[in-house]
């Protein structure tokens, strides 16, 4: 028999039970949908959560700060005598973490704060982050007013858009939350003063006010001289861009202020010579190292799967260590998790639609039983009949799983309308995939009732009145 | 008689309804030659069914042997049988049996697409075999459009579309009226005649056994003669 025949013939028998077969493939359509609906939900829970993974500092990286050796392996063991600069962030150690296998590459991140004089007003620096400039262009921040500085030789800052927040007046008061207004700054005109040497900043400035109080100077010694130390030197930092956002649009760059590392490390050797710079470490003596120590590393892994072994082995040199990797494997976990639910709710609703097409093939074959006796005495052969139940079966579940993929299409769109999110994306390959799986399906719950079809005693099927 | 179409060597059929058994066939031997039109006659019960039935392959005997054209079909499986049903033999129902979402030519043609024999060349086929029944005016007609003699010559019509070397036919006119029965009995016996197929007919009426060329007595499972 050929396929054309057989299709037909299980054709006709579908459109001549129009209302059963239409209700079957209902069934399949709701299972297949659920199916589908669920895994997008799954699918689009799984998206938000490598989006604000993604967010929260890149899935790649691994942040490395200084360590103190207590977690050091074999190899570093080394006595960790007390000015060696073994577990502090020097070129040496980049240069050696940039060795480790699979990182792809490694750069430094400065720490810095500063005083600034802007007309009236004073701004300190908490979170001030130098970096290296190709690393600061790559982040890709829209800029509100000016852009990334082209070359690194003169120190140019970049502002956050909610720094003008922070400013304050003469008398320490923080303007826009006294005010509820921000003070009439234009950060790309103005003449900003910044200190870097803040702590003979505070000192002279605490002098200025209350003379002859005890006062901390910057090498930390008692000192209660009636001289007022002097002032340490103001510099005019031009600022290179002032970063997008409203007021109240918070971002991850909003309050803060960003530089050129190799600009920063030129001006520190100029502003502070051989004092101590606020922040880097000192020796046991009191004085400060030669040179410069990073405030952290990021290290970035040529693939999120190799994240965990390059922290490892960072760790094992005695270094502090920190990445999303715990956390992503947690989330990505929990939604792995979450998508098996969802997809098991589906399935059972499909194995009620599965159950719902063996029902109706059943009955099929019931009511059919004289015609299928018949076809056997003339002559059809037996995996003709099989196959033309198995056909119906199978027809079944493509209508069904193709309503229930449009359907399912249709349904996403609207939940994402409605919650104004990516909350179900149907992914592209789940297409083809659930109308290929509603047809299985439906052929396998139409398998047993072919079976029963073929091996019906044709003399039986034309002894019983049909 | 010429080389005999089918033959039947003692053939036995034994039902066992519980302790007893029921000697349906008591050894029949029967040998039908090509072209004739035989009838098989017998009171009701007394196995002219269940002899059609071991001759055409529908039911196993338990014992004997029964040849058509040469081939042993007593011990040939289900699909052998199905497939060799396909290939010699025609049948026609007492209830017509008819496909009832098909139309005349699909009945008729219906047999054919079970040897996959293309839609075109089939529907001509069936179309001229509806001529032969004197159909022509019912071909696209569902079979509950028609009347139970047309539906009948619908079913003859299948049975010899299939060019086969014998036909089966079990009370063939058991739901028709006298005027229709005739009708039908008249156009099976040109069409089988004029066609050189062999027909063997199931019958309980010895009026109708009298349009066949030779009849067998049935009587209690056993052939009591044949005239
Ligand atoms: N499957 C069966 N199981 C048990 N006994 C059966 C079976 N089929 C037929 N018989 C018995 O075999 C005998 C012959 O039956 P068969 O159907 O051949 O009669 P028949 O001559 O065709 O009668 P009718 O003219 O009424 O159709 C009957 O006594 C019947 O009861
Ligand atoms: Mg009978």
């Amino acid at each position: 028999m050929r396929f054309s025949d057989k299709f037909g013939m299980a054709w006709s028998s579908l459109t001549k039970r129009k209302l059963r077969t239409f209700l079957t493939i209902l069934g399949v359509m709701i299972g297949i949908a659920s199916i589908v609906i669920m895994m997008g939900l799954g699918e689009g829970l799984k998206l938000q959560t490598m989006e604000m993974i993604e967010e929260y500092g890149g899935i790649r990286t691994v942040e490395v700060r200084e360590g103190s050796g207590q977690n050091a392996g074999s190899n570093g063991g080394t006595a960790a005598s007390g000015d060696a600069t073994q577990y502090k962030l020097t070129d040496a150690a980049l240069a050696e973490i940039e060795k480790i296998p699979h990182v792809e590459s490694v750069y430094p991140v400065l720490e810095f704060q500063a005083e600034m004089e802007v007309g009236k007003y004073r701004y300190s620096i908490w979170g001030g982050k130098a970096m290296p400039l190709d690393v600061l262009k790559n982040m890709k921040w829209e800029f509100a007013g000016g852009a990334w500085p082209e070359e690194d030789d003169e120190l140019q800052f970049v502002y956050g858009n909610l720094v003008l927040q922070d400013f304050q007046d003469s008398r320490g008061n923080n303007i826009y939350w006294n005010t509820g207004k921000l003070p009439d700054v234009d950060l790309m005109t103005a003449r900003i003063y910044t200190i870097f040497d803040t702590e003979s900043y505070y000192a002279s400035k605490q002098k200025a006010t209350d003379s002859g109080v005890t006062a901390l100077t910057a090498d930390g010694q008692m000192n209660n001289t009636a001289k007022p130390p002097t002032p340490p030197k103001k510099y005019q930092v031009p600022t290179a861009g002032v970063l997008a956002g409203d007021t109240g649009e918070y971002k991850e760059y909003s309050w803060g202020v960003y530089c050129d590392i190799e600009a920063l490390k030129k001006m520190y050797k100029k502003a502070f010579k051989n004092k101590a710079i606020p922040g880097q470490p000192l020796r046991k003596n009191g004085k400060p190292y030669p040179e410069l120590f990073y405030s952290s590393l990021m290290v970035i892994a040529d693939d999120v799967a190799n994240v965990e072994t390059i922290q490892q082995e960072i760790g094992d040199m005695g270094y502090q260590t920190n990445s999303n990797s715990e956390w992503i494997r947690q989330t990505e976990q929990q939604s792995r998790s979450q998508q098996a639910m969802l997809g098991g709710i589906g399935a059972v609703s499909l194995l009620v639609a599965a159950i719902g097409i063996a029902n109706t093939m059943m009955m099929s074959i019931y009511e059919r039983t004289k015609e299928i006796g018949v076809m056997k005495v003339l002559g059809c052969g037996l995996f003709d009949i099989q196959q033309l139940f198995l056909v119906e079966a199978g027809l079944i579940g493509l209508f069904g799983g193709t309503a229930g993929l449009f359907v399912s299409v249709l349904i996403c769109l609207i939940i994402n309308k409605i919650t104004g999110l990516a909350t179900a994306m149907i992914p592209v390959w789940l297409y083809p995939v659930s109308i290929i799986f509603a047809v299985i399906v439906s052929m396998l719950a139409g398998y047993a009732p072919s079976k029963r079809a073929m091996s019906l005693s044709a003399l039986d099927a034309i002894r019983s009145n049909g | 008689m010429g080389n005999p179409v089918i033959t039947a060597e003692k053939v036995y059929k034994v039902y066992k309804l519980g302790e007893e058994r029921l000697r349906a066939l008591n050894g029949v031997s029967l040998s039908v030659g090509k072209g004739e039109f035989v009838a098989i006659v017998g009171t009701s019960g007394s196995g002219k069914s269940t002899l059609l039935n071991m001759l055409a392959g529908l039911d196993k005997p338990t014992k004997g042997a029964i040849v058509i054209g040469g081939q042993h079909i007593e011990s040939m499986s289900e699909a052998e049988l199905v497939k060799f049903r396909r290939e010699h033999v025609g049948f026609i129902f007492q209830a017509y049996d008819l496909l009832p979402q098909l139309d005349a030519v699909e009945n008729v043609a219906l047999p054919l697409s079970f040897k996959g024999v293309s839609k075109r060349v089939r529907t001509k086929k069936a179309e001229q075999m509806l001529k032969q029944v004197g159909l022509e005016k019912y071909l696209k007609h569902r079979p509950n459009q028609m009347s139970g003699g047309q539906q009948q010559r619908v079913g003859i019509a299948r049975a010899l579309v299939v060019g086969p070397e014998i036909i089966f036919a079990d009370e063939p006119t058991g739901n028709l009226d006298t005027k229709t029965t005739l009708e039908v009995l008249h156009i099976l016996k040109d069409v089988v005649h004029n066609g050189g197929n062999t027909l063997i007919m199931v019958t309980h009426d010895n009026n109708l056994a009298s349009f066949a060329d030779r009849r067998i007595h049935i009587i209690d499972g056993e052939i009591v003669y044949e005239d």
